[in-house]
């Protein structure tokens, strides 16, 4: 079934970008399309613990959001959808092709009360506590998900019905099928983000091999209030850690896996973990290894000495390998870059600082071929005049689908993308 | 609205993997939901009873957790791993 919209604006991408550029563009008066792929709006940002260097909640600043887009009466969000192509027919007139793929549940009737993974007996790895632990195959995504509603993982399901017989609502529905939808839209922006590093390309670093090796993203989901464990613990034997090593730069400015770039927020992430840490488990070490310390933002320094003075420390070192010891303790050898030496450290837990790359698929949405810079982000034509223009008129890029990005600088850019668009909108600024 | 689920089963197979899966979450779950019956235990302790892997052991308890099964009970006297409880 096929069904055909209008939109001022369609918005790929529901993320923190996304979704601030809507909300500019609606509060002006555009009707906005907003398509996420996941399902929930929110992007990387609903998952964090805390932003740098403030410290402010992460979730605290994304939720207000997400929930006003969701409730603008000029934005409709479409989850767990993709768009499938983006044709370019003249200016002001862009018509595309979107798939919402099934949850199994009435989006209008679910209440989130969780009976159906209450009852559901599957469990599989909880991709939004990246992996740490597992959910059901009916689930609700996340406790603070937008929309705060059931899905039923298909490939998973084990077609008991346990789900449907509990739902005091009677909202599962197993015939849902995909829904294909023809849009027509005067302008687009491209929100669609990032994606992180897999350190499982640099075998030497043991993650996916060595449990107490762990990725940052891991780490700050045990950092949260709603963490897959009771407190920060080693994911093979529970232990709380006490001597926590960060390896930076792992799988950035690295030319032999592809991505010689900075991926700008991993050092102050780490720094913002790091004290974090020493809240969580104050008698622990935690130990940065780094190549250099980018502190470059407003007030980043000072987070940089913050962090010392609260006794973090901070070692000019790349780490060549990572070996498991007996007990589940972890050797790292690395070169002292200050002292031109290699020495061995040992560990109970190491994290890994995994960088940001450029998102697969965006440029072969576009039958006008969408251009991409060396390292595959969306280019911008004009970086000082019009930041968020791409090589096609009516087309605007924000947040981290042009490079490697902060929150901050996501919301700027964001900004940038639903001013121009608004401007476009009004008749100037037009690119062939 | 009618059970939906018979149309779906008539559509789809359900792999083996996922029935494998089913069989294997619920026989480590009855393993460390029995072990507990007798008092708290950590991680190691739990591993070691059942002679599983600490990892996996991990991954089903904190699950367990989650889904409300098991709670937290206290830290062992070294500061180092917590114990688990039979949530009642």
């Amino acid at each position: 079934m096929s069904k055909s919209e209008e939109y001022d604006v369609l918005v790929i991408g529901g993320g923190i970008s996304g979704v601030e550029a809507s909300l500019n563009l609606a509060n002006q008066g555009h009707k906005v399309l907003v398509v996420e792929k996941d399902l929930s709006v929110g992007g990387k940002m609903i998952h964090l613990s805390k932003v740098f260097p403030t410290l402010d909640c992460s979730a605290c600043i994304t939720t207000p959001k997400v929930s006003e887009a969701a409730r603008h009466s000029n934005i409709t969000i479409y989850t767990y959808s993709q768009v499938n192509d983006i044709d370019k027919k003249a200016e002001h007139d862009f018509r595309a092709s979107i798939t919402k793929f099934p949850r199994y549940v009435d989006e209008e009737s679910c209440t989130g009360c969780q009976v159906c993974e209450d009852k559901c007996p599957v469990v599989v790895q909880d991709q939004y506590q990246y992996d740490l632990v597992g959910r059901k195959a009916a689930y609700v995504p996340f406790s603070i998900a937008n929309p705060r509603i059931a899905a039923i993982d298909i490939e998973n399901c084990s077609l008991c019905g346990a789900c449907e017989r509990a739902c005091p609502a009677d909202c599962i529905d197993f015939t849902q099928e995909k829904q294909d939808i023809e849009i027509k839209v005067k302008s687009v922006i491209v929100a669609t983000g990032f994606k992180l590093f897999d350190p499982t390309l640099i075998p030497r670093y043991g993650f996916g091999l060595f449990k107490n090796v762990v990725t940052s993203m891991q780490m700050e989901r045990q950092l949260v209030p709603t963490r897959p464990f009771n407190n920060v613990l080693r994911p093979k034997d529970g232990k709380m850690p006490d001597n926590i090593a960060y390896v930076l730069c792992a799988g950035s400015r690295d030319e032999t896996v592809g991505n010689p770039i900075c991926s700008q927020v991993c050092c102050m992430y780490s720094i913002k973990q790091a004290q974090l840490l020493l809240g969580a488990l104050p008698m622990a070490d935690v130990t940065i290894y780094y190549l250099n310390i980018r502190s470059f933002g407003k007030g980043f320094n000072e987070f940089y000495q913050q962090a010392k003075d609260m006794g973090v420390t901070f070692v000019k070192g790349k780490i060549g390998k990572v070996e498991e010891l007996e007990g589940g303790d972890l050797k790292l050898r690395y070169e002292d870059i200050e002292q031109g030496v290699v020495k061995e450290a040992n560990h109970d837990m190491v994290v890994l600082s995994v960088g940001i790359l450029a998102n697969d698929g965006v440029t072969s949405l576009f039958k006008q071929n969408l251009e991409l810079d060396q390292f595959n982000y969306v280019n911008q034509k004009d970086l000082l005049a019009n930041p968020a223009q791409t090589n096609i008129g009516g087309v605007y890029v924000a947040g981290t689908a042009s490079g490697p990005m902060d929150i901050p600088d996501s919301i700027l850019s964001a900004g940038a993308a639903s001013s121009e668009t608004a401007g476009y909108l009004r008749g100037g600024n037009h690119e062939k | 609205m009618g059970k939906t689920i018979d149309i779906i089963k008539k559509k789809r197979e359900v792999p083996q993997e996922v029935k494998d899966n089913i069989k294997a979450f619920t026989k480590i779950k009855k393993q460390i939901l029995k072990t507990l019956e007798t008092e708290p235990k950590s991680v190691p302790q739990i591993a070691k009873e059942i002679d599983l892997a600490q990892d996996i052991v991990t991954y089903h308890l904190m699950t367990l957790q989650k889904f409300g099964s098991v709670e937290v009970d206290d830290i062992d006297d070294m500061d180092e791993y917590y114990l688990y409880k039979l949530k009642k």
